[in-house]
This record gives structure tokens, C-alpha cells and sequence, in this order.
């Protein structure tokens, strides 16, 4: 080639490279939102809500007035009775939503005339590498629209109440290991098939005796589940090793959601990779991977009342601020979990916008690798939690999510301590002084009166807890208790592994417990071996109490056993609890059909949601 | 000329070997694979075995020798098999064909707008040097090189949602479905990226039109008695346009791959996005497909604005 032209003064080559830099200083720049436990409420202050009631199982709820006819497709007046466990007493059901009374489960808006028809977009995270829930895919928030559970959480007051969903009722024994389930007449799965006892035996056999291959991810949950047998073809009866307070909630968690023994089979016990139909009010229409999902009204819906509204949307922004930003602007009606800002400018637009803040099950806490010296001596992890300063994270932290005073339970769940009373208590109060002696001493009992030095705080490279609060947590530490420590901050990919390697002394993380009912979680997090409990920690003693705790059903007991153990994990510190976090929760007040002033996390199931516009 | 082209083409397919070879080697050295990222999602729900770990990777084909999976893919893509998303097993060329035109729609945005601001206000500068006017384009493009796109994006989406409760669709909209609200998602993103872009061509602009100025033939046109405007546009623009093509055509290769600020700041799903999720989830498919099809695009702007350079300036002969 021969060219005759001027030369441009900038060559193309120098232009590529400074493409190039801009590009990679750009793609430096930017990193994808790290998962966070949940999303904030005030510091120093509880959240709104009150605590977390477990949820209060009804043996034999109430029943709401049912469905007739179909109504017309749009504002035809639908029942307002409000079914189940809190004694309701069926309001007058209009002429069109007359029913079936005595039919419990059944769910109505709240109010006397909800309209019909319409679309609800919701905002949120809607990506996912496979579809089969019971195998930890997802996402179950928007699935979880299109089944059923045995059992499930009243949306219409709150999530406090256990209701009957694909059970029609059920009955717990005496001893609490046997729990019966009379199941729900006429339920059709979306091909046209017969729901029935079969499904409810494939589907919960799958999870405790997983076939060859396939990774259970709620087998662990489930481990006192000992049997499940169909008695008859519409009754299923579970048999417990044991009995388990909690065990109802777990059914209404995604874990329990049910399906089709024909999908089952067809698909080789594996439904990764296709969407599996389901008994519930909205059928699957449209899925665009990292955009969107859309979910239909499901015509044959066992309710033929429900649901209201026609088409559920899921928009993918897996920004907090973008979900934020989206019902502000209008593309969203809702979501669960939105930014600070974003949420402080819904409250200020208060006219349309309705917010709440909802205690989360998840906290940032601080694991100590108890497998290496001289974290393996409870005294030195003790010293550590008692010069950890809350009030300075919280400080530190206040832009990104307010925390809440929280010990090893969510604020939510009803046995939790008071933040008042979490406040009191060496470690979390704010003055440190006596707290800082303390440690010091413990520290020098251990023989570490010179301090602690070359400790390597593990962390993520990014997200607002690896940037903030584990340079906060270095800092507090050296000023209190002159901790020398140095940073490792890893990439999300290679944090599990560098975790298992245990080459590293505190590591800054995540947690999310199972249930509000933190049983399950402190099994996962602090029993000797367990799956989840990364810092290696091993007390026989509190693997005792977890026995114990794990099978006691006398609500008092319980009580006394959980604050016990919170004292006991205290004095041994297998992590740093920083706090417990809430989600903030933002709607359109048009929408309407459920409290969205809910006392616990779901993201799933709305039938009874409305539009008013 | 057509041999020149066949001949540039040729010469493309070393660069893409080279361009998937450096990619795949990136994606290996780094720590972490694909299966590590999913397994860390699930950490609290599940912990898998050494052997159900094994099983997974081996399901995901992380199992072979480096050069088995380097040979596999290749022969993928020579195919036309893009293979699937790691993470969310998506075919990538559904992926690519979805998200690439709103990306390369932002990109000539940007870059029209970059010709619309950086021209007139360089060539202006370049006239009317060390005037008031000349100093206040040069603020204006020191101001507008420094600012990073991805804050003026935040700017838009601040002032967007706080004084008029709007901001840019997070769902992709084609031109042809809806182009008012194509239109709403692109134009901030191609604002943020443009005028950056304009600020950088205004310069160029400016400096390549001051050459101009200076060459004789300029001065023989003012000899002739030929007016001032006449002399810009018909003598001056067209020579003065070569090095703002080049910088155009570059910047528009950056634009489809290092959009992914603006992207991530606007929240459009376009292919930065993709990029930086895929990069943060070790996507490494997803992430060696888009780097190939960047590479491409990269070949293909180039050779365009190779071959302009003859339609600009005749002089210019390719043999």
C-alpha cells in the first residue's frame, strides 16, 4: 500500500492507546453493586416496624368470603373480607365477589371495590443463571408469583400470619412431629394437569432425597423432615425426627414452594433450565435475560377472584438507586429494596409515593478465623468485639445504609433484644472506656499485651461495606485496642476461595439468615462444621444449646434459650456483629390490595394487589 | 482500492487471533472463574462438595486444557456459535443481537453530536484566535474534557429525576418500536458521552484548522481575493477534517466498547453493561465474545476511516 496524504498530527496509534486507557480506566472505574444483607433503617432508632411476631400459624383460619362468578374484566368489586388467623370476621362480600364461604385461604383486598385489569412494574434485580429454585436458582421473587405453597404469609395483614394456601387446613400432633394437610380442591397447574398429593411427595422428596446430581439446596432446612406420605390423594402428612418451632415458616418460604410431580418427571427431576408451569395466580410470559421478565393473569387460578391485576412486569436495575429512580420517574410502580436517596426523595413526594422501611434478615458482621492464632482464643476475639465501636460504623456508614443496634438476630424477629437494651450491653454501648480496659486486660491475659499485630482483614474490592466499613473497622480497632492490621481486598469472584483458604485473620462479609427465626442461620453459621460457618468456628457446649434450641417448641423457653445464646456468642465472638440492616421498601400509592407496611421481607406473591388508576 | 480493502481485511485476521488469544489469557491469569463467582452468590444458601464443585466446572467445561477450550471456542465462533452465557446460559449472539443497537445508536449520537458542538466551535476558535471568543471555546473544552461522561451522566439523571421526575428507560426500546422513548433513553447517554467527545474534536478542530490556515494554498485563495468563508468551507474544512476523522473513527470504536460508565450510570442495557456485569460474574464467554466483536468493530471503523481519507482528500491514492 501506498498512501500520499498528509499525516494527521495525532496518530491513530497514540489515539488507540488513549482509547484504550480511557477504556480501561473506565471499566476500573465501575464495578457491579455487591450484594448487600439488606437495605437500611435509621441508626440508633429500631426500625418502624414493630419486631417480627412469628408468624402465627392457624390451624383452622377463618374462612373469607370466596369467589363467584367471574366479574367483569375491569372494576368489577371484589370481596373485602380478610381472611384468617386474626379471627376476621368476613365483611359483606359484594354481590359479584359472593362466594364460598368457609373456604380458608382465600384472599380479598382490603378494600370494598378493587378494580381489575392493568399492569404493575416492579424494580429490581431479575437476573439469574438458572430457573429450578429447590436448587438455589431463581429468582423466586418473581417465580414465586406463578406457584404455591403448602402454607403461606397473609399479604393482607402484614406477613404476620401463617395461612393455609395449597392446604385447605392442617393439623400439627401433639408432639409437634407430625403435621397433616387436607389440600386445596380444583387447583389446576397452568398445563391443564391436576394438582394433588403427588405433587406434594415429589416435590419435598426431591429436597430430602435428592437424586444423583442434583445440588438440594434446602435439604439442610428440611434435615428433621423424616418422611412424606400421601394417606389419601388430596391429604399429605409430614413426619418430623423432631419437632421444629419454625417449621411451618419454612413452608412458607421459598423452599416450600410446590411443583408439578408431571414437570418433575418430564424433566428428569431437573428444571434448571426450563421454567416449570405452577399452580399460582400469574402465568410466565416473557423472560429477557438482565431486562425484564412478564407474568400474566393466570385464567384457571384456583381463586377466581384473584388476581386483580392482568400483567406483573420485573424490570432488571440492580442499583438501588436505579430502582429508586425508576418509580420516581414513573417506569416502576414498586419495588422492595430502593437507595437511601432515592427513598428520602419518596418520602418527600409523600402525596403519591408510599414508603417503609422493613427489618431485614440479613447484617454485616465481621468473621474471625478461629482455626489460626491468635483468633482461636475466644479472650482475643472477645477483646476485639468489646473495642469495636458500633457508633463509629454507623457514623461511617450513615450515606450508605443506616445499621441497626443488633446482636447475632434481626431486629425483626420477635425474641430479638431491643436496640435500647442491645445498647447497654458491653461491646455495643458507646462509651467504650470500661469496654477498651476490658479488652486490653483480656488481651494481656492472652498474652498479647503488646497488641495485636500483621492481621489480615479480608474484604471484598468493592461495595459500600468493603470500602467503608472495613477501613472504619481497621481504623476503630487500632485507635482502641492498637491492632495492626493491613487490608486484603479481594474481587467477589475469588472471595469464597480465599474464605476457604484461611489466610486471613477477620474478614468483613455478609450474612442472611434463613428465617427471621435465627435457628436455622446460627446452625448454618456457628455449629462445629457446619456448611456456612466460614471462621471455623467449634464450641461443644453451644452445639448442645443448638440441639436444644433446634428442637424446643415452648415459646418461653425458646425466649430464654435465644438471649442465653446471644450471651454466650458474646463471650465467645465467633463474628462481630456491625448490625442487622432493614430494606426500604417504595410504591406508588395508587397501587393498593396489601399493606406494604410489612413486618418481614417477601418479595413474591402480590394477588391481591390493585391498581387504582 | 478494492484490493487495498481485500488486502486490509486479510491483514484483520492476524489482529483477531491475536485479540482472542490476548482475551482468553486475560480471562485465565485473572483469580476466580466463572463457577466461583456462582458458587460465591449462593454462599449462605449452599456449600457444595469437592466433588460437586468438580462435577459443576466440569458441566461448564472448565475442565479441559487451555488450549482445548481456546480451540473450542474458536471453532465455535468460526461456526457462527457464540455458545451461552456462563451465568445465565443466554446465547450470546441473542445477547449481542439484542443490546449491540442501542450501543452503536448511542455511539453515532455521540459522536454526531461531537461533530455538531466540536466543529463549528473549533474552527471558530481557530478564526477568531485569541479573541474572547477563542478563550471561552477553550474553557468550555477544558471544562468538558476533564469532566468524566459517567459524572455528567449522574448530572443528567440527578437533575432529571429531582426537577422533572424523569430519567432514561431501563428497558431497551428499538428506534423503530417506540423512537420517542428510544430517543428518552439514548439521548442522555449520548449527551454525556458527546460532549466530551465534542470538547476533544473542537480541539483537534481547532489546531488542524490553524494548520490549514497557515498553508500556502490558503494564502494564494486570500491572493485571489476569494471572501473568508468562502475560503473555510471550501478549502480549509475539508483539509482540516482528516485528523477529525481519524479521532472520530477511534472514538467511535471506544464508544461501543468503553461505554460502560455512561452505561452503568444511565443504567441502559447496552453492551458496556453487559461487559461489567460479565467481567464481575467471570463471564468469560460473554466476555470474550464481546472482546472479538469489539475487536471487529474496531478493524472495520478503521478501514472506513482508512478509505475517507480518499473521499476527503483526493489527493490521498490507495494502490
Amino acid at each position: 500500500m501506498s498512501t500520499h496524504r498528509h499525516a494527521p498530527r495525532l496518530t491513530r496509534r497514540l489515539m488507540l492507546g488513549q482509547t484504550l486507557g480511557f477504556s480501561a480506566a473506565l471499566l476500573a472505574a465501575c464495578s457491579s453493586q455487591p450484594p448487600a444483607p439488606s437495605k437500611p433503617a435509621e441508626p440508633a432508632k429500631p426500625a418502624a416496624p414493630a419486631p417480627t411476631t412469628a408468624p402465627v400459624p392457624t390451624a383452622a383460619p377463618a374462612a373469607p368470603a370466596a369467589p363467584a362468578a367471574a366479574a367483569k374484566p375491569t372494576e368489577a368489586p371484589a370481596a373485602a373480607a380478610k381472611p384468617a388467623a386474626e379471627a376476621p370476621k368476613p365483611t359483606a362480600a359484594p354481590a359479584q365477589a359472593a362466594a364460598k364461604p368457609g373456604v380458608p385461604g382465600v384472599l380479598r383486598a382490603p378494600e370494598p371495590s378493587p378494580k381489575r385489569g392493568g399492569k404493575a412494574t416492579f424494580a429490581f434485580g431479575v437476573t439469574t443463571n438458572h430457573f429450578d429454585i429447590h436448587q438455589a436458582g431463581g429468582p423466586a421473587s418473581i417465580l414465586w408469583h406463578t406457584y404455591n405453597n403448602l402454607v403461606r404469609l397473609d399479604p393482607t395483614d402484614g406477613l404476620k400470619t401463617i395461612i393455609p394456601d395449597l392446604a385447605e387446613s392442617y393439623d400439627v400432633s401433639g408432639n409437634g412431629t407430625i403435621y397433616t394437610f387436607k389440600l386445596r380442591q380444583g387447583v389446576k397447574w397452568h398445563d391443564g394437569t391436576d394438582f394433588s398429593a403427588d405433587d406434594i411427595l415429589a416435590t419435598f422428596n426431591r429436597i430430602i432425597k435428592p437424586p444423583d446430581g442434583m445440588v438440594s439446596a434446602f435439604k439442610p432446612r428440611f434435615g428433621a423432615l423424616k418422611s412424606v406420605e400421601a394417606p389419601d390423594k388430596m391429604t399429605v402428612k409430614m413426619t418430623l425426627t423432631e419437632p421444629r418451632a419454625y417449621f411451618l415458616e419454612l413452608l412458607t418460604h421459598e423452599s416450600g414452594i410446590v411443583y408439578s410431580k408431571k414437570a418433575l418427571d418430564e424433566n428428569n427431576q431437573d428444571l434448571r433450565k426450563v421454567i416449570a408451569p405452577g399452580t399460582g395466580a400469574y402465568v410466565f410470559k416473557e423472560h429477557k435475560v438482565g431486562e425484564r421478565w412478564v407474568l400474566e393473569k393466570n385464567p384457571n387460578y384456583w381463586d377466581k377472584e384473584l388476581p386483580y391485576i392482568d400483567t406483573l412486569e420485573f424490570i432488571h436495575a440492580p442499583q438501588w438507586s436505579d430502582r429508586g429512580t425508576a418509580i420516581l420517574s414513573n417506569q416502576a410502580d414498586i419495588s422492595w429494596n430502593v437507595s437511601k436517596e432515592t427513598y428520602e426523595e419518596g418520602q418527600k413526594r409523600g402525596n403519591e409515593i408510599g414508603t417503609f422501611m422493613v427489618p431485614g434478615a440479613g447484617a454485616y458482621q465481621i468473621y474471625f478465623n478461629c482455626a489460626k492464632k491468635p483468633f482461636d482464643d475466644a479472650r482475643v476475639r472477645r477483646a476485639c468485639h468489646l473495642a469495636l465501636s458500633r457508633q463509629d460504623l454507623f457514623e461511617a456508614f450513615k450515606t450508605q445504609e443506616p445499621l441497626n443496634y443488633t446482636r447475632y438476630m434481626s431486629h425483626g424477629f420477635e425474641y430479638a433484644m431491643s436496640p435500647d437494651d442491645v445498647l447497654k450491653q458491653p461491646g455495643y454501648r458507646a462509651d467504650k472506656k470500661e469496654d477498651v480496659e476490658q479488652a486490653k486486660k483480656l488481651l494481656a491475659e492472652a498474652g498479647l499485651a503488646d497488641g495485636l499485630k500483621n492481621v489480615v482483614i479480608l474484604t471484598a474490592s468493592v461495595g459500600p461495606h468493603a470500602q467503608t466499613l472495613t477501613p472504619a473497622t481497621q481504623a476503630i480497632l487500632k485507635q482502641n485496642l492498637g491492632v495492626d492490621s493491613t487490608i486484603k481486598a479481594v474481587e467477589r469472584a475469588v472471595l469464597n476461595d480465599e474464605l476457604r483458604a484461611g489466610q486471613w485473620d477477620l474478614s468483613l462479609n455478609t450474612i442472611g439468615m434463613p428465617l427471621y427465626d435465627p435457628t436455622l442461620g446460627w446452625i448454618d453459621y456457628f455449629q462445629t462444621g457446619a456448611a456456612n460457618n466460614l471462621g471455623k468456628y467449634g464450641n461443644p457446649k453451644f452445639d448442645e444449646m443448638l440441639k436444644a434450641l433446634d428442637s424446643e417448641q415452648d415459646a418461653a423457653k425458646r425466649k430464654t434459650m435465644f438471649r442465653e445464646m446471644e450471651d454466650f456468642l458474646d463471650q465467645e465472638s465467633p463474628w462481630m456483629t456491625i448490625g442487622f440492616t432493614s430494606h426500604l421498601h417504595m410504591w406508588k400509592k395508587y397501587l393498593k390490595g396489601m399493606p406494604f407496611e410489612r413486618v418481614r421481607l417477601s418479595w413474591g406473591k402480590t394477588e391481591t394487589m390493585w391498581v387504582d388508576k | 482500492m478494492h484490493l487495498y480493502i481485500l488486502r486490509r481485511l486479510l491483514i484483520a485476521i492476524p489482529t483477531l487471533i491475536g485479540v482472542t488469544l490476548l482475551i482468553f489469557a486475560a480471562m485465565r491469569v485473572l483469580p476466580g472463574d466463572p463457577f466461583a463467582t456462582i458458587e460465591g452468590e449462593s454462599i449462605g444458601t449452599i456449600q457444595l462438595t469437592p466433588e460437586q464443585i468438580a462435577k459443576a466446572r466440569a458441566s461448564l467445561g472448565l475442565d479441559r486444557p487451555y488450549h482445548v477450550q481456546y480451540l473450542a471456542w474458536i471453532g465455535d465462533v468460526l461456526r457462527g456459535n457464540l455458545g451461552t452465557s456462563f451465568w445465565r446460559g443466554e446465547p450470546l449472539s441473542e445477547l449481542i443481537l439484542r443490546r449491540a443497537p442501542i450501543t452503536i445508536q448511542i455511539a453515532i449520537m455521540a459522536v454526531l453530536l461531537s461533530w455538531v458542538i466540536g466543529l463549528p466551535v473549533g474552527m471558530l476558535s481557530a478564526t477568531r484566535r485569541n479573541s474572547w471568543l477563542d478563550y471561552l471555546a477553550r474553557v468550555f473544552v477544558t471544562l468538558f474534557q476533564a469532566i468524566p461522561s459517567f459524572f455528567l451522566g449522574m448530572l443528567v439523571i440527578l437533575i432529571g429525576i429531582l426537577y422533572f421526575s424523569w430519567r432514561p428507560s431501563l428497558t431497551i426500546v428499538y428506534l423503530w418500536d417506540d423512537p420517542y422513548i428510544n430517543l428518552e433513553m439514548t439521548v442522555g447517554p449520548a449527551l454525556a458521552l458527546g460532549l466530551g467527545l465534542g470538547a476533544f474534536i473542537a480541539r483537534i478542530a481547532r489546531s488542524s484548522t490553524l494548520e490549514v490556515l497557515n498553508e500556502d494554498y490558503v494564502r494564494t485563495a486570500r491572493a485571489k481575493g476569494l471572501g473568508d468563508r468562502w475560503i473555510l468551507v471550501r478549502h480549509v474544512l475539508k483539509n482540516a477534517l482528516l485528523p477529525v476523522v481519524t479521532v472520530s473513527g477511534l472514538a467511535f470504536g471506544g464508544l461501543i466498547g468503553g461505554s460502560v460508565a455512561v452505561e452503568r450510570a444511565f443504567g441502559v442495557p447496552g453492551l458496556g453493561l453487559a461487559l461489567v456485569m460479565a467481567v464481575a460474574e467471570r463471564d468469560w464467554m460473554l466476555i470474550q465474545n464481546l472482546a472479538l466483536f469489539y475487536g471487529l468493530v474496531f478493524v472495520l471503523v478503521n478501514l472506513l476511516v482508512d478509505v475517507s481519507y480518499a473521499w476527503i482528500d483526493p489527493r490521498i491514492r490507495y494502490s
